[in-house]
């Protein structure tokens, strides 16, 4: 694995399992044996097929979950909770139907001590990056799916987090507003040049975002293979530069998705 | 189409009332048991002068109800409310809470007067305990149904962005809730409002709609009950107009979390 | 199958036992927490009985005088004919307003308006006009249950899918036939709603209505209420508890069946 032998990784993993209902019968083992280093400023993406476990991961660096076993660390201190040094973007956005954007976007900021003053502005801020302005005072309900997530995003950076982490953020979109998320996701990223990781089920996706695939296993999810992208950015659609990488993943994860229609006797 | 509708409503109303009328003055009913509507009302303005100009019989009678019913759901709101949400967040307060509830719930306010009077007297500590008990049960049983259905991912969201427990209870599971506090809010403050007059008939001393009415009962002045009577419609309907569905439209109809019945 | 039943059939008593010892435990542990204090002297009141005496005027009431249950058998009568005046009649009339839209155009505002007024309140006139006995106590009842079953009833026939009534018109089914075989079945989530919440209702006027009511002389409610002129705080709660229990029981038991017999069965409801 790559590593830089000065500074150790933002985050670290090691020999990570995670079991459900381990004391049942009916116990799931959904992670094992992973050891994966995320360093800082890089977006790492963890790609596998479906219930491989890859959202798990992202569940037990936010803390929601509990590993069975192994370590995480985030800054050298283990992970045992959500807390505001770590962002969350969810699928379903999760914003909250009764605060307005602005309202949603200054909730970590106001958690965190800042004035309401401060926090307006920070918001405000965020607002035009994600190029909302005008809806500062719109209620969540009135917003389309795109310009929620786009909240999301901004909500989760305003507090200025270590790692943003983000579960399929994108997979609730229709695909023409997808691909325009994406580019914006990497637009405010280059701005912000903050650490992401980034669960998708969409080797495109993958590829055009990442710096870093991880490539799990069916279940019990395992790390199969990891390919670094060094492409340069802005990355464009219209590039074609990284067709065989977008190759190499697809015949890491076909292995897995027939090992895993194998497993549910298709 | 508005109006067609309303003039067919009042078709029965009007009959009704005019051969009431009719009936009562024509003695064909007992005018002392039925008096006639116009009776009722000149009574009803009657009261209404009466003490005038420094006051009013009859606002004294309402306005001594009211505050009761105001004081007791709001005091009733805040408690169900806090239990309500402790059952929800924690299973083994909702275990042994659950079925204390569920047995004390369905007992009428009327039922536990004779036991409050012999413990605090006539008067108001006797009606606004008894109003407070009745509307705190809906609403606790409504805001544990809320608290429990709780979308998982607002309550990470809420942590993660470092918000602490008490935190997400206010911010997260209590906006939540609303929706369903305000179902447990309508009906407190329809059983608040039946246990308030029903209490007022055996417990107030003097003031009251309850006591106007009981007393007007045990007078036989019977215009002054079905007077008493319709004002309680009256008041009931504005209060429910005014109070319940002002509040909804200003909370979770603004915030798309109305949900159909 | 055969095979698999007893088993099944144990665990279900298992759970069922389980489930009535996590109904009863917390109703033991307040009693206990309430005697010890009232033993130990934490609380002194002439007017807050210990659970003991409480069980002893049970068992006074119960078994050695047996007046108990002259006081429920008058109660029960009063809540049996009133009910069930209710039900017919709200019965019918919530059909005949959902099926005629003059009817309804003409009644349903009146209805909704008095569906608020408090029972109880309707009590002052039927003592005035009625007198106080029976009558007035039954016929509390009556309205008690009245608008509940007629408003749920009428709700029920309008959500009947039209294109039902429609196939079922189509097969030449009309009529009394057309009302028991579509328009019944088909608003019975409703309905049943509807005679629930109005068992409630009637329960709750039946005890307002016995204690509101001098001239009677049995009943659970006039139980409690009398207890007052001797101040036996004891009988009141022995009637409270009596009256929260069997509120309790006639929601759970007896239309519980009904639900499950039907709507349940149906797939209309979730089962609960």
């Amino acid at each position: 694995m790559l590593q830089n032998e000065n500074a150790p990784a933002l985050i670290q993993i090691r020999d990570l399992a995670k079991e459900f209902d381990p004391q049942s019968k009916n116990t799931v083992e959904a992670l094992r044996d992973i050891n994966l280093d995320i360093e800082e400023g890089k977006f790492t993406v963890l790609i596998g097929p479906s219930g491989c476990g890859k959202s798990t991961l992202l569940y037990l660096l936010a803390g929601f979950e509990k590993p069975t076993r192994g370590s995480l660390l985030l800054d050298g201190k283990p992970v045992e909770k959500p807390g505001p040094d770590r962002g969350f973007v969810f699928q379903d956005y999760a914003l909250f139907p009764w605060r307005t954007v602005l309202g949603n976007i200054t909730f970590g900021l106001r958690s965190n001590g800042w004035s309401k003053a401060d926090a307006d502005a920070k918001a405000r801020e965020y607002i035009a990056m994600v190029k909302l302005n005008g809806f500062e005072n719109a209620f969540p309900h009135t917003l389309s799916g795109g310009m929620k997530q786009r909240v999301a995003i901004a909500r989760a950076l305003a507090y200025n987090p270590r790692v943003l982490l983000m579960d399929e953020p994108f997979g609730a979109l229709d695909s023409q507003t997808r691909k325009h998320m994406q580019q914006e996701l990497q637009r405010i990223l280059m701005q912000t040049n903050k650490t992401v990781v980034f669960v998708t089920h969409s080797v495109i996706e993958a590829v055009f975002l990442a710096d870093r695939i991880v490539v799990l296993t069916a279940r019990p999810g395992m790390v199969k293979g990891i390919i670094d992208v060094n492409l340069p950015r802005p990355r464009e659609y219209t590039d074609d530069s990284y067709l065989d990488i977008r190759e190499a993943v697809l015949s890491l994860l076909s292995e897995e998705v027939e090992k895993e229609l194998e497993m549910d006797g298709m | 189409m508005l109006k067609r509708k309303a003039a067919l409503a009042a078709i029965p109303i009007v009959i009704f009332l005019l051969g009431w009328e009719a009936l009562s003055r024509g003695s064909l009913l007992n005018p002392y048991l039925f008096p006639p509507p116009t009776t009722i009302l000149m009574e009803l303005g009657n009261l209404f002068m009466k003490g005038m100009p420094a006051q009013s019989a009859l606002l004294m009678h309402v306005g001594m109800t009211l505050w009761r019913v105001l004081l007791s759901v709001v005091l009733g709101i805040v408690a169900g409310v806090i239990v309500g949400v402790a059952m929800g967040l924690n299973r083994a307060v909702y275990s042994f809470f659950d079925p204390l509830i569920t047995v004390l719930m369905p007992i009428p306010g009327i039922a536990l007067a004779p036991l409050f009077i012999v413990w605090m007297g006539f008067g108001n500590q006797t009606i606004v305990s008894l109003g407070v008990l009745s509307a705190f049960f809906p609403v606790v049983y409504t805001t544990v149904a809320g608290v429990r259905s709780v979308d998982p991912q607002l309550v990470r969201a809420a942590q993660m962005m470092g918000s602490r427990p008490i935190g997400v209870v206010l911010n997260v599971y209590l906006p939540w809730a609303a929706t369903y506090v305000f179902n447990g809010v309508k009906l407190g403050l329809a059983r608040c409002w039946m246990t308030i007059i029903a209490v007022e008939f055996v417990a107030a001393s003097n003031w009251g709609m309850g006591y106007m009415i009981w007393n007007a009962a045990e007078n036989l002045r019977a215009d002054v009950v079905y007077g008493g009577i319709l004002l309680l419609i009256v008041i009931y309907f504005i209060l429910e107009k005014a109070l319940i569905n002002r509040l909804e439209s200003r909370t979770i109809a603004r915030w798309g979390m109305i949900r159909q019945a | 199958m055969l095979t698999q039943e007893p088993v099944v059939t144990q665990q279900t008593a298992a759970r069922s036992v389980w489930g009535v010892v996590r109904f009863v435990y917390p109703f033991v542990v307040v009693a206990l927490i309430w005697e010890t204090a009232l033993r130990l002297g934490w609380v002194q009141s002439v007017s807050l009985p210990a659970p003991s005496q409480i069980a002893a005027e049970f068992w006074r009431l119960a078994v050695t005088q047996g007046v108990l249950w002259e006081h429920f058998s008058a109660s029960f009568y009063r809540l049996a004919v009133g009910y069930f005046l209710a039900v017919g009649i709200g019965v019918t009339v919530g059909a005949l307003l959902s099926l005629s839209p003059l009817l309804r155009g003409l009644f349903e505002p009146v209805l909704s308006l008095l569906v608020s007024v408090p029972t109880i309140a309707w009590l002052p006139v039927l003592l005035i006009t009625m007198g106080l006995g029976d009558r007035t106590v039954i016929t509390t009842v009556f309205l008690g249950g009245f608008f509940a079953i007629t408003y749920n009833t009428m709700r029920g026939i309008e959500m009947v899918p039209r294109n039902q009534i429609l196939a079922a018109r189509e097969m030449g089914v009309n009529g009394a036939h057309l009302f028991f075989a579509v328009l019944l079945p088909g608003s019975l989530v409703s309905l049943i709603t509807g005679l629930r919440l109005g068992i409630g209702y009637a329960w709750r006027a039946l005890v307002g209505g016995e204690m509101l009511a001098a001239m009677i002389e049995w009943g659970i409610g006039k139980m409690v209420f009398q207890a007052r002129f001797f101040n036996n705080v004891s009988i009141m709660f022995v009637g409270i508890l009596l009256i929260g229990l069997s509120g309790y029981l006639l929601d759970r038991t007896f239309l519980r069946w009904l639900e499950m017999a039907t709507v349940e069965r149906w797939g209309m409801v979730r089962r609960r």
